[in-house]
């Protein structure tokens, strides 16, 4: 990439892997869901077991001025359990779709995840003291003979080994029929939205026994439904004012404002259909699986399968920008519907401020102003960015093979068509079981968190 | 399929075709569409009834599924109604547009030919019907179906096709081997079975002849079963296509219990063991009957006969 500044690329270096290095990936591994805090200091991951893990970046080293801080396990604890849904017969999934942090208010952090069913707030906070010399209880807690105490002496606080310890404050179930897909915490922080496959839910922070309804598509005749919900956020600035796409293609605007139910969305964003790549699945392509406001929230994102969309929230008829993220699969469709790869679900990201720049309200100076590279996954464990200012684009990989810190990561290039050249990957020999749907990208600094089936990938620019 | 390694085929056909919008009229690109059509539709229909997951399979992937099946199922009736006439007439309402959202609900279609899998499937020969996709993947998808038709593009289908290939076969057997009963149908059947064995032979007979209403009632029936209904929703709207009820009714086990224990006739009445010649004594009379209307009943006593052997242990 090349800033407004002049030269400064960026050249990503692998950092650090997490996760085991064998092939044989067990189920309850599969990462699904990654994300970093609002500081970018505590980075998140939830699994298909319904884990979470926490990994802590630790303080810089002046001295290791060459690098920024690593990311170390900090906590790991049980969030979801497997559960069954007696009335229908079946199981509910334990995997973790979404993890939303809070932003921190005091010591301790605050996060929101959620299943398939339940959404729950867990506290993490530390503990690296502990009353010692209780007057009236032995060391291990036995408490003494009263007639032994004949002194009094007050417990001191003494140091202990750091223990982080998760607990669950809140547990918001039983308000979804369907299949929650996110959730969104208002920029009230009192309030969050969680959206499933026909409605969306507004709750309080502090209430879980009950949720307001604010959207609900599902049709009186359940054979009418053509369309559902596929994801839902809220205006980063705006507390009544919140997004949702859906399967085809759409994104609604919708003002809490306007009405108890917004059903009639404020503005519909949509983009005509391209007739000359009209096909069988055109329909299933546009569906969009992730949708993200920009930090000013002028602008949103959108992934749908083959491509990423910018759209300005003044202009409802088209996108601003599309990027096409691997236009190589459209001659594939068919065989990506067969093995069910055309459902994956991809999500985008952008990237945040950076700290080296000297003003960071300056666009001039800023070698990557927020906002302004987008960055999304793909199949053979390829990820890709694009840099709105320069369109131009880079396609990297997130394999053990570049595995030596401070190494650039070569470019990759994947041949659609004609002659392969040296160091091509031919669309053919791409492997769709290696997928890259989760992403995500320090809010403050140029580290990417790239999550491939298994194993997280955390890459960094290279400073100099 | 797709996977590592994989030769590359007809590069240079490739490069030339990629993108371009091939009017179905032209001769070959017309039976690739229709044999691409074709292959779409029968991936569809596999991945709506062969899939049994332990979770609620995702509702959106079903409702794209669904909606594929409906557009394809919308084109061909246009086609179909276009056939007779050779007329270019003004291109229809482009079935990809929302046309087919007006696709009437499945159960209003019982008076007019409902669409049976065996009639798409049935047309084309055996082996095309089984194409693997990765063979048309490099052929133009990026179609949409102009009107001209020059004339018939394949044999107005018949009731039944004299070829049928083994997915419609299949279907057919497992029609055959349980005429359509509704989960609560069969719920309602089995508490009035429980007394007399003698029962399950009456409602058998009933739901065989009562098909036509059966699935009137179905669609009520489907809005009282929530749970049901969810998961069998879109699944249901190929018209005749009691599979989903197949598939997802309770199957009729009253004629199996013959645990006199667990009989649910109350307590007072006495609790005779019922023997399997008994069985077939009260199903008799009905064996004799003229073969049409107990063709799918005679099966059932011959299943019936087998696990009674089994149990019985003669």
């Amino acid at each position: 990439f090349v800033g407004a500044g002049g030269g400064n690329d960026i050249q990503w270096c692998f950092s650090q892997v997490k996760g085991a290095v064998d092939d044989d990936v067990a189920e309850a591994d599969i990462i699904s869901t990654v994300e970093f805090n609002h500081s970018g200091e505590l980075l998140a991951t939830g699994d298909k077991g319904g884990r979470v893990v926490i990994f802590q970046q630790e303080q810089e080293n002046k001295t290791q001025s060459h690098s920024r801080g690593e990311y170390n396990v900090y906590s790991t604890f049980q969030s979801h359990e497997p559960e069954f849904d007696y009335l229908k017969s079946l199981e509910i999934e334990e995997k973790i779709n979404k993890i939303r942090w809070l932003p921190q208010k005091n010591a301790a952090q605050f996060l929101l995840s959620t299943n398939d069913k339940t959404i729950k707030l867990w506290k993490i906070s530390e503990r690296d003291k502990r009353p010692e010399g209780y007057n009236l209880k032995e060391e291990d807690g036995r408490y003494r003979d009263p007639t032994t105490v004949t002194t009094l002496r007050v417990p001191v606080f003494r140091p202990m080994d750091l223990m982080v310890e998760a607990s669950p404050r809140r547990i918001f179930a039983n308000a979804h029929t369907y299949h929650i897909n996110s959730i969104s915490i208002n920029s009230d922080y009192e309030t969050y939205l969680s959206a499933d496959d026909l409605r969306i839910n507004l709750w309080h922070l502090e209430i879980t026994d009950r949720s307001f309804n604010i959207v609900d598509i599902k049709p009186a005749n359940m054979e009418e439904l053509t369309e559902v919900i596929t994801a839902a956020e809220f205006h980063p600035n705006s507390c009544s004012t919140f997004v949702y796409s859906s399967s085809k293609g759409t994104i609604r605007l919708c003002d809490m404002r306007a009405s108890a139910l917004c059903d009639r969305h404020s503005k519909l964003f949509e983009e005509p259909e391209d007739p000359s790549n009209r096909s069988f699945f055109s329909e299933i392509i546009s569906s969009i699986s992730d949708v993200k406001f920009s930090h000013s929230g002028r602008y949103m994102m959108t992934r749908d399968y083959l491509s990423v969309k910018i759209w300005d929230l003044n202009m409802e008829n088209r996108p601003v920008e599309t990027y096409q993220v691997h236009e190589y699969l459209r001659s594939k469709l068919c065989s990506l519907y067969e093995n069910d790869c055309i459902f994956d679900k991809f999500e985008c990201c952008w990237n945040g401020l950076d700290r080296q720049a000297a003003f960071p309200t300056d666009v001039l100076l800023c070698s990557s102003p927020s906002c302004s590279i987008v960055m999304t996954g793909s199949y053979n464990n390829f990820f890709r960015m694009f840099d709105r200012n320069t369109k131009r684009d880079v396609t990297l990989e997130a394999s053990r093979e570049n595995n030596k810190p401070r190494t650039v990561l070569k470019p990759r290039k994947v041949c659609a068509s004609g002659k392969r050249k040296k160091d091509e990957i031919s669309v053919d020999s791409l492997d769709f079981n290696k997928k890259i749907l989760h992403t995500a990208w320090h809010p403050k600094e140029n580290i990417i968190a790239v999550a491939t089936t298994n194993n997280l990938y955390i890459f960094q620019d290279k400073m100099n | 399929m797709l996977g590592k390694g994989g030769k590359r085929k007809f590069d240079e056909h490739e490069d030339g075709l990629e993108g371009k919008v091939v009017s179905p009229t032209d001769g070959p690109s017309k039976v690739s569409y229709t044999l691409q059509r074709q292959t779409i539709f029968n991936i569809s229909l596999m991945k709506l009834y062969n899939h049994r997951p332990l979770t609620e399979p995702s509702l959106q992937k079903t409702v794209l599924i669904n909606n594929m099946l409906r557009r394809i199922q919308e084109e061909l009736k246009q086609e179909g109604s276009l056939r007779p006439m050779f007329v270019t007439a003004s291109q229809p309402a482009d079935p990809l547009s929302d046309n087919f959202r007006e696709a009437q609900p499945p159960f209003s279609h019982l008076s007019s030919p409902p669409l049976l899998p065996t009639d798409l499937v049935s047309t084309m020969p055996l082996e095309s019907c089984l194409t693997p996709a990765s063979l048309l993947e490099d052929d133009t998808f990026c179609t949409s179906p102009t009107v001209q038709h020059d004339g018939p593009t394949k044999p107005p289908p018949p009731a039944l096709q004299a070829v049928k290939d083994s997915f419609s076969s299949a279907l057919d057997e497992i029609e055959e081997l349980c005429p359509a009963p509704t989960s609560a149908e069969a719920v309602a059947a089995d508490a009035a079975a429980e007394g007399s064995k003698a029962h399950p032979s009456e409602s058998n007979i009933h739901r065989a002849e009562g098909l036509p209403e059966s699935r009137t009632a179905d669609s009520k029936l489907m809005d009282s079963l929530p749970g049901n209904f969810e998961i069998t929703a879109s699944t249901g709207f190929l018209t005749d296509l009691t599979l989903d009820d197949i598939l997802f009714a309770d199957i009729d086990t009253s004629m199996y219990d013959f645990d006199p224990c667990t009989s649910a006739t109350g307590a007072a009445s006495k609790m005779a063991p019922v023997s399997a010649d008994e069985l077939l004594k009260t199903l008799a009379p009905y064996s004799s009957q003229p073969v049409t209307p107990n063709q799918p009943f005679k099966m059932d006593l011959t299943e019936l006969d087998h696990i009674m052997e089994v149990l019985v242990g003669s």
